[in-house]
């Protein structure tokens, strides 16, 4: 039965790509590259990664579909025609991208046959070190404990990409075009659940982290799923200003991680030292907050966000 | 001391990026100035332990190898620490000129060249294959928000290339990263190596990442996205671009071939990868004969210089190495003046076209002197950095008997010669064009910046000895002194 449901979605992940690659209209490649997404997410919850899993349906098919979709409807905004049909394409240039890529992936593919089970080093060496810590999930220790430079580097690497996209936008107060907020009926219902429901889950992935699947990155992903339904309801509007406390929410997860890390030498133990079980909960909170405003203010497209209303 | 210095190399910048983001304007300079300014000072206590005690190892957060990152530094380490730390505070300076932190798009432009400064610092450092991809990243996001800091059309087509076939060379680095930890079961770049041998796995994992970090090099044929890139980004950003942005990559290409794959036997790859630095030196110096600006000349002669970092593999010895880092450090300099002096030039005559350059030196004089100085460097004339770092390579090349590698240096020395001549010769040898045009100077003091540049380059052929006897002592594993 397993083998079935396994041989299920590898099959769908292959048409699924090949889907999403030849449809000539762009709007059903989207679509197309949602579906294999979250394909993908179940694929990895079947090879036992729930993190991944998680990560790759929030970050990777989540907030990502959603940008796709709404910069699809800005391309469609302003060119109408460009955007229904894709352009005619270049078959030769396809054509060698394509046979490139098969070679890679044969390559990789006979290569890897020499690879025998996990025999990994570094991951005996985690699953001796990870009682000491405390953190039960070693996902969370990894990024937090042994490996926290990758994780430190990663948040800043987010703070860069939302400078970045403010400097290809160039004027300080614009903001990207958004669409007419829904005044269905239904929306208002709609976000009266959706969000105390999502706000909850984001606490709940940001608490089990430590020794369950979860943690900041999917947490951080969900209130930024949070902020992308509450933009299109119309309830948060685009500021032109990039306010003192949006600010600081970018900033703190760096910063907080940075300045816990470097402290601990002034205390004589190496750069980066975790002391504790306190501190990887501050980081994972204040990391949860900087990844959630960097992408819902990506999303946006704008500054800053506000509440409706309020000036 | 050690672990301080660099902590402080890579997360000053760092928290000064975050705190442009929420402190009020009167701040931001001193605050951007905080940012840059010790980054020399805190490269001293790195120096003085390396030539002390040679390679430094620093286990990150406590953890070594192959649980943790490890930090190394040795002898090529600290050259490109001490090049970064160079054009971060001078080319920075510079940059104060047109990007103000106490404006909107100064303040943008300031934390994107901390945030690049400090992903630098971090990439020098590392010695896990991981970690080196997501410095490279950091690196890549800001060195492109930098790129299209102005919004100019064509700078934005050429960020969204470079972005494209960036992420194109990351994700296969990082295929070849995956299929390394699979088979050698650490990310540690040493101990990989050291556990494993020339079969098909890590062969195909090599050649990936390889040709992903060709691809962030722009090394031939694989340069396309580079000479639109630099040659339409702000001044300050060329300069940075292609003295230490371009060269990171390549720096990594050297550590997995000579030291991660230093014992294994390739050497059909090791004339591969130097016959691609050929062709970069010949097509780039031709294509910069040709073209009709003077920034993109100078983006074109990026491509061809770069191609003789790739002459190590076949000139391998202590001689080639040596010269190849130099060569390193002495373009990086040298490129940054240049860039820096055309930035001016572009300022002052509103244009850059070859054919509106004539007699700018009336106009400019610091600016067409420093175009000069860092041209002799860059040609490899006598006494330059850049003559130094090619005759090293000439004698390795002539040492080994490797007729063909000599006949490309020599060729492409001329090659130099000539694109560099031909803006020269307007500059300076014709008088002014239009003497009704209004020039504008762009401020004595950013002049001078990038004639401490270029005589910094012109300096490295007077005295050679400190850097050489550090490099010399610290070759790659496996090479005969």
């Amino acid at each position: 039965m397993s083998l079935i449901i396994d041989l299920v979605l590898a099959a769908g992940l292959v048409v699924l790509a090949w889907q999403t690659l030849i449809s000539r209209d762009l709007f059903r490649g989207l679509v197309m590259f949602v579906v294999f997404g979250l394909t993908l997410a179940m694929s990895w919850a079947r090879l036992g990664s729930a993190d991944l899993a998680m990560a790759e349906a929030a970050i990777g098919t989540g907030v990502t579909g959603a940008m796709l979709m709404l910069a699809y409807w800005r391309l469609r905004r302003n060119v109408p025609a460009a955007a229904e049909e894709r352009e005619p394409g270049r078959p030769l240039l396809a054509a060698t991208v394509g046979v490139l890529s098969a070679l890679v992936v044969a390559a990789i593919g006979l290569a890897s046959l020499e690879v025998l089970g996990p025999g990994g080093m570094a991951g005996h060496a985690l699953y001796e070190a990870l009682p000491e810590t405390g953190v039960g999930n070693p996902i969370t220790g990894v990024l937090i404990i042994f490996r926290n430079l990758d994780t430190l580097l990663e948040v800043a690497v987010l703070l860069a990409a939302f400078v970045g996209a403010r400097a290809a936008i160039g004027e300080d107060s614009a903001a990207l075009p958004l669409p007419p907020a829904q005044d269905a009926p239904l929306v208002g219902a709609l976000v009266s659940v959706l969000v105390p429901l999502g706000l909850l889950v984001a606490l709940y992935l940001f608490k089990a982290g430590s020794q369950d699947p979860g943690g900041a990155f999917q947490a951080g992903a969900m209130l930024a799923a949070l902020a992308v339904v509450l933009t299109l309801a119309g309830r948060v509007r685009q500021t032109p200003q990039t306010g003192l406390w949006t600010g600081f929410a970018l900033i703190v997860g760096t910063v907080v991680f940075t300045v816990i890390g470097v402290g601990m030498m002034a205390l004589g133990a190496p750069l980066l030292a975790i002391p504790g079980m306190w501190a990887v909960y501050l980081i994972e909170a204040a990391m949860m907050i900087s990844i959630g405003i960097t992408l819902a203010l990506l999303f946006a497209g704008s500054a800053g966000l506000g509440l409706r209303g309020r000036r | 001391m050690l672990a301080e210095a660099l902590a402080g190399l890579v997360f000053l910048p760092l928290l000064v990026a975050c705190a442009l983001l929420v402190m009020p304007r009167r701040t931001r300079l001193p605050l951007v100035l905080l940012g840059i300014l010790p980054l020399p000072l805190l490269m001293f206590p790195v120096t003085t332990a390396v030539l002390a005690d040679g390679l430094q190892i620093i286990a990150v957060a406590g953890f070594e190898r192959p649980l943790g990152i490890e930090w190394r530094v040795d002898a090529l380490s600290l050259v490109l620490k001490w090049l970064n730390a160079v054009i971060a505070v001078l080319v920075g300076l510079y940059a104060l000129a047109d990007y103000h932190p106490g404006s909107g798009k100064g303040r943008r432009f300031w934390i994107l060249w901390l945030l690049l400064i400090s992903a630098l610092n971090a990439l020098f450092l590392s010695s896990d294959l991981f970690n080196l991809f997501v410095t490279l990243e950091l690196m890549t996001l800001a060195a492109i928000g930098l790129l299209v800091i102005d919004g100019k059309p064509a700078a934005l087509r050429a960020g969204m290339r470079y972005l494209i076939l960036a992420l194109l060379g990351s994700m296969l680095y990082l295929m070849g990263v995956a299929l390394i930890y699979a088979a050698a079961g650490t990310l540690d770049l040493y101990q990989a190596g050291g556990l494993l041998a020339d079969d098909a796995l890590p062969i195909v994992a090599l050649m990936l990442m390889t040709v992903g970090l060709l691809i962030k090099s722009a090394i031939f044929p694989l340069h396309a996205w580079l000479p639109a890139a630099h040659g339409n980004a702000p001044g300050p950003v060329s300069a940075v671009l292609s003295a230490v942005v371009v060269k990171a990559s390549i720096y990594m290409i050297w550590r997995l071939w000579l030291w991660f794959a230093g014992d294994w036997s390739m050497d059909w790859a090791l004339t591969v990868l130097g016959l691609l630095g050929a062709g970069a030196i010949l097509y780039g110096s031709i294509l910069a004969c040709l073209q009709d600006r003077l920034k993109m000349m100078v983006a074109y002669s990026t491509v061809a210089q770069l191609g003789y970092l790739m002459l190590l593999f076949p000139l391998f010895g202590v001689l080639g190495f040596a010269g190849a880092s130099y060569h390193l450090l002495a373009h990086g300099l040298a490129k940054a003046a240049m860039f820096i002096a055309a930035a001016n030039i572009l300022k002052g005559l509103g244009t850059d076209r070859m054919d509106r350059l004539d007699g700018t030196d009336r106009k400019l004089p610091i600016d067409t002197f420093t175009f000069a100085i860092a041209g002799i460097s860059i040609l490899g004339l006598p006494p330059s950095g850049g003559f130094v770092a090619k005759w090293l390579l000439l004698q390795q090349a002539w040492g080994q008997a490797g007729w063909g590698w000599v006949a490309v240096l020599l060729i492409g020395g001329l090659l130099a010669a000539i694109y560099l001549f031909r803006p020269l010769s307007r500059l300076c040898a014709r008088p002014l064009a239009a003497p009704e045009q209004a020039l504008k100077s762009p401020g004595k003091a950013f002049s001078l910046l990038g004639l401490l540049l270029a005589l910094l380059a012109l300096g490295m052929g007077f005295a050679p000895a400190p850097v050489m006897d550090l490099l010399l002592g610290g070759p790659p594993p496996g090479m005969a002194p």
